[in-house]
This record gives C-alpha cells, sequence and structure tokens, in this order.
C-alpha cells in the first residue's frame, strides 16, 4: 500500500514541475478512524472513516504556495496544481525560500521507532472496541458513591495512518503509525447543581501498551469526586504543584517563542536569550525524536530533513530555537527544525505523593481553565483548579482560581520535577513542584 | 460547454486567480448554484450524486433497522493570503469534498464519512453508518422535496470567481494603514481569507436542502517597540460576505485598532488581583454569554444531565432586564446560517426572556428527547463530523442603563474592552474569559490601562449578579471561533455595556 502512495506523491511532483513548479514537496497521506462512544449503559455513537489527501509546496519562480485537497479525481488534481501553479505566480518574490539542503536529508535514523503496531490494529474489531467501552462505563461505576454519579461517558478508538513524502531535490519517505485511545468522563452530584467533572484517558501506539480498563474508569470517577463542593482560597503567594498530565498547557507559553517566526518576527521573549539561564538550575529538556513508541516519535520533519536529539534547555539554559528552513535563512542561521518531536523530561526521582509531602501545604494544580500566554513579553495568566494539600496530604478542593507570572521569573522558582513523566502526551511532562507562587482567589 | 469542461472547473479551486486564460466567462456563471434545490438538479449533480445516488445512499443507511438517515454532502474551497515583512509572498489554498453519512437508532449515532464521491464510497460509507441499529432489515426513505429557505447572506460573485490579484491591494492598505498609524510599529503580518463552502443536506424523510456559505476574514498583527520594551496586538474582521466587504473602512478600522491595540500596552500597568466589580465594554465582551451561559444551555449537555443549567427551564436565572438570543438569522453575521447542518431553517431563539431561561439550543437527537422541535442548532465543521448543538450568534439586547450612568456607579473596578478566548466547564459552571486589555474604574471614571488578565467566574452566579444593562448593544465583527467536541464553528456575540459582579481578577499586582 505505501507503495502506492509513495508512487502517487512521485507523479504529483513531476506533475506539478510539468505545470510550471521549479520546486515541489508533496505529501500524501492516508489514514483509517474507528470510534466508539458508550453512554449510561447505551452506545452513543459509532463513527467511522477513511479518508485521503494531498499536500504540496510549491517554490515558482521564487515564489511560494502550500496547497491541499482531498478531491483526489484525476482531472480535478491536475486543476488545482494548475491554478495553484497560476496562483504563486501572482506573489512578491521571496528570496528566503526554498527546498531544505539536500544534504538535510542525509543520514536518517533508521532504526525502529516501533510507532505502528499492525498487529494489534489488525486484532481489534467492532465487537471489541464496543466491548471495551462498556467495560471502561462499568469500572466507572464500580466505586462507592455509585449513586452519586450523574452520567458516565466512554470512548475506546484506533486509527492507522501512513504518508509519503518526496520532493523535487530529492528526498523521499514513507512512514506507517497506529494510535489506540480509551477515555471515560464521569459527572457526579455536587450541592447547588453543581456537577463536577472527572476525565481520565490514555493514548498509545501500540494496542498492549494501554492501562487496563479498571485503572481509566476508575480514576475517570475518583477525580470527579475529588472535585466535589471545590471552592477558591483566599489571593496568595502559595507553594504548588503541576500534575503532569495538564502540565503541557504552561510549557506551551515557553515553548512558542522558540519558534523561528516569534523570533524572526520580534514576538519572543527568548530571541535575545540562547545560551544563558532563562529556568533556574533545574529544568534540562530534551528534544527526543527517537523514542520508542513515543507520541511525537518520527525519523524526519515536516520539509523532510532528517531529524536528530538536540537539547532544548540543559539546566535551565536555554539551547536550541525551532528554525525551519524559511525562517532559519531569514535569521541568517542554520536550521534545527520546525517543530517539536518528543519533548523528553531528565532527572526527578519522587513520585507524586512524594513531591506532595516535600511541598506540605499547598495547591496540587490538576487542570487548567481558559488563560493565555504573551509570547513577546512572557507574562501569562491562567484559571486552576486542584487541591489544597496541608502535611502532603489533600485536604479540600479548589477551583475558580487563577495563577499569574512571567515566564522569566516563574521556572526559577521550579524547585523539583515528578519522576513520573505522562506518558500519553508526546511532550512527556513531569508533575513540577514550585514554590512561591501568586494565586487569586477570593 | 460539455459536461467534461464544466466539471473540470467545478471540480478545483476554480479562478483561484483573475487571469482569463484559465477561467473562462462562462464557467464562472455555471459555478454559481442555484439557491434552491429542485428542478434543476442540485450543486452536487456535476460531481455526479444525483438524487438517485442520495436515495440510494439514505436507504442503505436505513438497511439495519436504523430510524433516520441522513447524507451530508460539502464542497469547500479556501483561500489564504498572507504578508509578512512589507511583501505579499505566501498563499495556501485547500480543497475539501466529501461526504457524511448518518444513521440514528434512538439516542444513538451511527456516523461514517468518506472523500470520494462514487456511488460504491457512498454505499460503503452509508453501510458502515448503518450498523448503529442491528435489526438486519429497514425501512424505505421518503421521496426527496426541496426546502426553500431566506438568504441572509447572498453574495454577487463568490469567492470562487475573486482572483488573488483582487486581494492584494486590500493587503497592502492594511499594512499601509496599520504601519502609518504609529511610529513605534516595527513589524506588521497581514492575511486575508475567504471560504466559500456548498453543502447539501438530505434525509430519510424526504428533506432536501442546500446552502452556499461565504466567508471573509482580514486579520491584522502588529509588534511595537518603545524604549526597548515590546508589545503585540491584533484587530479581525469577518463576515459571511464577498470582496464587497473589504471596503476602505473595513480596512481601515480593522488596521487603526490593530495598532492602537498595540501601542496602548506600553501605558499599561499590571491588572490587579481578586474580586472587583467588573464592567464589559460592548462588543467582543459578548464572549462573556458564550462562555458562561452559552454552552450551558447546548441540550446535548442538558441531555445528559451533565450542564449545570440542566432542568432550569422556565426558572428565573437572572435579573428581569436580561435577555439573551442565539440568533442564525442576522444579516451577513459570522454564526449567520440559511439552514443547520441538518437542514433545519435558521432561526432566532430566546435562550433568556425578562430573565427567566427559555430553551436550550437544539439538534434533532435532543430536540427528539425533549419532545420539541429543533431550534436549528445543529451544526457541524465538516463532512468529517456529525452534527451536534452550537451556538450561531449569541447577544444580549439592550437594558434600562446608559453606559456612562453604568461607569459611574463603579468606585472601584474593572472595564473590560477587549477579550481573546475563553473556557468553561460545563457541569461546574466556572468559566474563564481572557482580556487582552481594558481600563480600570477609580472613582466612577476610566483610568490605567490594564493587560493581559484571565478572568473567572461562576456562569449561574454572574448571570444572577448582572447590576446593569446599557442600550448600546454591539456585534462583535471580527472572527470568532468556538471549540466543542473536537469541531470548531464560525460564530458570533454581542454585548451591550454590563455591569456584574462575582468575578475574580487574575492580574499580579494585590
Amino acid at each position: 500500500m505505501s507503495k502506492t502512495l509513495l508512487e502517487q506523491a512521485k507523479e504529483v511532483v513531476v506533475k506539478a514541475q510539468k505545470f510550471g513548479a521549479q520546486g515541489v514537496r508533496a505529501s500524501l497521506g492516508r489514514s483509517r478512524n474507528s470510534e466508539v462512544e458508550w453512554r449510561d449503559g447505551k452506545l452513543d455513537r459509532l463513527r467511522e472513516s477513511t479518508s485521503m489527501s494531498v499536500g504540496v509546496t510549491l517554490y515558482v519562480d521564487g515564489r511560494y504556495s502550500s496547497n491541499s485537497s482531498s478531491d483526489l479525481r484525476p482531472e480535478a488534481l491536475d486543476d488545482f496544481l494548475k491554478e495553484a501553479v497560476a496562483m504563486t505566480r501572482v506573489l512578491a518574490e521571496d528570496k528566503h525560500r526554498k527546498l531544505p539542503d539536500p544534504a538535510r536529508f542525509k543520514d536518517r535514523f533508521e532504526g525502529d521507532l516501533k510507532v505502528f503496531d499492525q498487529a494489534g490494529a489488525e486484532a481489534v474489531t467492532a465487537v471489541n472496541r464496543r466491548q471495551t467501552a462498556k467495560d471502561l462505563e462499568a469500572a466507572a461505576r464500580s466505586g462507592p458513591k455509585a449513586d452519586q454519579i450523574i452520567s458516565v461517558t466512554s470512548s475506546c478508538s484506533d486509527s492507522v495512518s501512513e504518508s509519503a513524502k518526496v520532493t523535487s531535490n530529492g528526498m523521499e519517505g514513507i512512514r506507517q503509525s497506529s494510535t489506540f485511545v480509551v477515555f471515560t468522563e464521569t459527572s457526579v452530584k455536587d450541592e447547588g447543581g453543581r456537577k463536577p467533572e472527572g476525565w481520565y484517558y490514555a493514548v498509545t501506539r501500540r494496542r498492549d501498551e494501554l492501562p487496563p480498563v479498571e485503572k481509566v474508569g476508575g480514576e475517570a470517577t475518583r477525580r470527579a469526586f475529588m472535585d466535589v463542593g471545590a471552592k477558591p482560597e483566599k489571593s496568595g503567594e502559595y507553594d504548588c504543584i503541576i500534575e503532569n498530565r495538564v502540565a503541557a498547557r504552561l510549557m506551551g507559553g515557553l515553548l512558542g517563542p522558540l519558534s523561528g517566526r516569534s523570533i524572526q518576527q520580534k514576538r519572543s521573549f527568548l530571541a535575545d536569550k540562547m545560551g544563558q539561564d532563562v529556568l533556574g538550575k533545574v529544568l534540562t529538556i530534551t528534544d527526543d525524536p527517537f523514542v520508542v513508541g513515543g507520541l511525537g516519535s518520527r525519523t524526519y520533519d515536516g520539509e523532510g530533513m532528517s531529524l536528530k536529539k538536540m537539547p532544548v534547555f540543559e539546566k535551565g539554559v536555554l539551547r536550541t530555537f525551532y528554525l525551519d528552513t524559511y525562517y532559519a535563512s531569514k535569521l541568517g542561521k542554520q536550521p534545527t527544525t520546525g517543530g517539536q518531536s518528543n519533548l523528553v523530561f531528565a532527572g526527578g526521582d519522587k513520585d507524586l505523593e512524594g513531591l506532595l509531602k516535600a511541598m506540605g501545604k499547598g495547591i496540587l494544580v490538576t487542570g487548567f481553565s481558559g488563560g493565555n500566554s504573551n509570547s513577546a513579553t512572557g507574562d501569562f495568566s491562567i484559571g486552576i483548579r486542584g487541591q489544597w494539600i496541608e502535611n502532603g496530604k489533600i485536604v479540600r478542593p479548589v477551583a475558580e482560581m487563577n495563577l499569574a507570572g512571567n515566564h522569566l521569573e516563574f521556572w526559577k522558582k521550579l524547585a523539583e520535577l515528578g519522576n513520573d513523566p505522562n506518558l500519553y502526551s508526546s511532550w512527556r511532562t513531569p508533575s513540577l513542584r514550585f514554590e512561591k507562587i501568586q494565586f487569586s482567589g477570593v | 460547454m460539455n459536461r467534461r469542461d464544466f466539471l473540470k472547473v467545478v471540480g478545483t479551486g476554480a479562478a483561484v486567480v483573475s487571469v482569463p486564460a484559465l477561467v473562462s466567462g462562462c464557467a464562472q456563471k455555471m459555478v454559481k448554484p442555484d439557491k434552491v434545490a429542485g428542478a434543476h438538479g442540485t450543486y452536487f449533480d456535476q460531481f455526479g450524486v444525483d438524487t438517485g445516488l442520495i436515495r440510494r445512499t439514505l436507504e442503505k443507511g436505513l438497511s439495519r433497522g436504523g430510524d433516520f438517515a441522513d447524507v451530508y454532502l460539502q464542497h469547500k474551497i479556501e483561500h489564504w493570503v498572507g504578508m509578512e515583512d512589507n511583501e505579499v509572498n505566501r498563499a495556501y489554498s485547500t480543497i475539501d469534498l466529501g461526504a457524511g453519512i448518518r444513521v440514528l437508532k434512538g439516542d444513538a449515532t451511527g456516523f461514517a464519512y468518506c472523500e470520494d464521491l462514487t456511488e460504491e464510497a457512498l454505499l460503503a460509507a452509508a453501510e458502515t453508518a448503518a450498523a448503529v441499529a442491528d435489526a438486519g432489515f429497514g425501512g424505505r426513505p421518503k421521496p426527496l422535496a426541496a426546502v426553500k429557505v431566506d438568504n441572509h447572506y447572498s453574495v454577487e460573485v463568490p469567492w470562487t470567481d475573486v482572483g488573488i490579484d483582487k486581494k492584494l491591494p486590500i493587503i497592502q492598505r492594511t499594512n499601509e494603514k496599520a504601519r502609518g498609524r504609529d511610529k513605534r510599529i516595527i513589524k506588521v503580518t497581514i492575511y486575508l481569507s475567504d471560504t466559500t463552502s456548498r453543502i447539501l443536506v438530505a434525509n430519510s424523510e424526504g428533506l432536501l436542502a442546500e446552502d452556499d456559505r461565504p466567508m471573509a476574514l482580514l486579520v491584522a498583527s502588529c509588534v511595537a517597540q518603545d524604549q526597548g520594551k515590546i508589545e503585540v496586538g491584533y484587530q479581525t474582521g469577518s463576515s459571511r460576505d464577498g470582496l464587497g466587504f473589504f471596503s476602505n473602512q473595513l480596512v481601515d478600522r480593522v488596521a487603526h485598532e490593530a495598532a492602537d491595540y498595540t501601542t496602548m500596552l506600553f501605558d499599561a500597568v499590571e491588572a490587579p488581583v481578586g474580586e472587583l466589580p467588573v464592567v464589559l465594554a460592548p462588543g467582543v465582551t459578548g464572549i462573556l454569554l458564550h462562555e458562561a451561559m452559552g454552552h450551558g444551555f447546548e441540550a446535548d449537555f442538558n441531555r445528559k444531565g451533565i450542564s449545570i443549567y440542566a432542568d432550569r427551564i422556565g426558572k428565573k436565572i437572572a435579573p428581569d432586564f436580561v435577555t439573551i438570543y442565539d440568533d442564525g438569522t442576522n444579516e451577513r453575521l459570522r454564526g449567520s446560517i440559511n439552514i443547520d447542518d441538518e437542514g433545519t431553517a435558521g432561526q432566532k431563539t430566546p435562550l433568556v426572556e425578562k430573565g427567566i431561561l427559555r430553551s436550550y439550543m437544539h439538534d434533532r437527537i435532543s430536540a427528539d428527547h425533549y419532545k420539541t422541535k429543533s431550534t436549528g442548532s445543529g451544526r457541524r465543521q465538516s463532512f468529517r463530523y456529525p452534527p451536534v448543538p452550537r451556538m450561531r450568534n449569541t447577544y444580549m439586547i439592550n437594558g434600562p442603563h446608559k453606559p456612562e450612568e453604568i461607569i459611574k456607579s463603579v468606585k472601584k473596578g474593572l472595564y473590560a474592552e477587549v477579550f481573546s478566548n475563553g473556557q468553561v466547564q460545563i457541569g461546574a459552571g466556572d468559566f474563564t474569559f481572557f482580556l487582552k486589555h481594558g481600563r480600570m474604574i477609580e472613582d466612577g471614571k476610566l483610568t490605567k490601562v490594564v493587560k493581559d488578565a484571565n478572568l473567572i467566574g461562576s456562569g449561574p452566579k454572574v448571570l444572577e449578579a448582572v447590576e446593569m444593562v446599557g442600550d448600546d448593544m454591539q456585534m462583535f465583527s471580527g472572527g470568532g471561533m468556538c471549540g466543542k467536541d473536537g469541531q470548531r464553528v464560525p460564530v458570533g456575540f454581542g454585548l451591550p455595556t454590563v455591569k456584574a459582579g462575582g468575578m475574580s481578577i487574575g492580574g499580579r499586582r494585590s
């Protein structure tokens, strides 16, 4: 199958060249998705799809455009390419737009990243999916206080994708991957008509890596009950722990400004910080595209450049910008890659319980709501919910509070990392313990 | 022109460039679909999908005993042209073509889509969706009859006939106006995007409806520098309209506001921390309605019993002077829809009338559940998704107070002017929205600028605590987008000046 995709991608490149493009990058993608959603003892939604699309990046007389279509009828595809070439010709020239240097296509990683579980994908059936979704609900309802549960929604899904990429200057690549997902959300009764929700999910590359349904369903319900009676605390400066599975939300404000576009467009508070300690001594983050079974694992990037492991921060010192070929050229630098693969966090020797003990008193942040981060200044403000902790133990739930700060000051208050990376995300964030953080509440 | 040539033209993003050699005048006229399906066939006839094939697809959908089936065909063409560092040097185009097939059995949904409109692909997708039922036998769909509805956003020239050369001067003018506004502006990026989405909905009860949905969007973003400090800001303008939307007046306003919203931040102080009275300026602050109550009024959350507003129909939830609508019929507004994505005619739905909760927003499934009629709120991002109840344009109508008197009534508080985003916990009811900038109110007067703070509160409490409503309602004219259930749809919102309490401000100044 993949061979056909690669051949099709090659044909698209040849056609686009025939219609007048000098440089072409074509990507063909095909995927299959199946999902069963189960709610309160009944099938709620069944979804299936197979899809295929083509993406074409064109370099025409020093001009650039990027185009995609799901209409792959041969005559429609020809006209789509002709129109795209004609459209590109009307734009202004841009000398920084070019395909990557072919040297960057070499030395591609050749090991098995184990991101495609063909046997697992072939073994799963419509009946399996339904049974798993049912079992997730049963697990969610198996604990105490089941009569306080208003609703349980669970789902089981899987997908298989394959893609081929070809450039007119010599890059060719194909890849296949699979994902398996289980999810449960529980709503429970609370005072004043409130209905707190708890959720838990897992997403993996291999089917046999999914956690047991008891864990997923049980955890969703446990988390819903934990939020019963949540209220804001008084505004003030508190120690806090950010739970592993939500920490990525905060990291976004730190990683976004490392992009070439942010830097070249002067929208980055980190633009002039290369080589400086900006995060305090604790944080070491590596961009590792070769994590076995990693959700962000891959051997080449969107432009086709071969990937390698890169330090992003080393003990708080900024080491890498994410530069694609275009913005690297505009900045007069060598390209790295345009976006994150897997983010791996070093260090940490405590689990969440150990971190709670080390904190003693403060807030365990288990969820974020809304909020935003200013990429040019590093200022952020974001809603939180979680648990009030005393003597390392959960005392009562908190909600409707805000966490505000500036990334350049905030990360210096990071005391330690947990040893509990979130494996269900390509950003494998552990739980993070901070000291003296400003929260606003009542 | 023979049929094959015709196919070639409509099958692609025809007329991306106004180059006479590429597109003949004849083709330009013919790509315009009839507003109403019927005797002349439908827009999708040109892809080989006639009403006979649609009926066979519906029949296959019902073949395992489903109660209801519908087919959603879509052909969507999007263009995006951008300027950076004073050059219009990038463009993107996207063509989306496909069909979503849904089968209902009670409350349960079977859904499948295909991106290939051949008979084989359509019937295979219908068979997959049919599996939601398991009786092994099914009924027959009724004969299709075209529905006629009012058009709230007709355009003379569809975007598919507008060349990129017509868009360049608009982008260039926006850039010049933004840069010319203030010497401290050092970077400006502009983009203009247009969408043409042709859809057809047909169902087993015999409904056949078509819509042609245009969308225009202009975005200007600025970076300004002053004594080593950098600030960023932006403004958007959007409408279900054609090229005519981008008048000089609109372009100049978007450009000037993008520049002003950026440079005013140099004078800003940190936002305060904690609970203070909040006065919402008219317009974009309508995002408050969207987050604090709108999502809680979507009937799927109530049908499942998980919304904080479940079982509150007919109850008093706000003061007498609060009336809120969700409306798909506003002329050319971003959230307007002539029909929803289940084929129900666009309509204006009273959500709250004089403080009393009147209606949820329903799609077909929730309307059946509540034994009421759909409010025309079933929307989907594309043919790849089944419809769910969504907002359209959500707004509060004018109240009895004057804006000046509202501001004057506050001793110390926050005047919230521009918001960028928000979120809500459906069950717990707490919501947040992010203030890009506003002003402090001190002794009844607007004073220092404040910026970048998250506001948080409980939806029902904030509704109850609305103290005053002004007589100056404004609809937000920018590019609102709402995400739910993994689907994004364009929305509108509006608000008069409103004084509310019960919100905590997440600033850094204690």
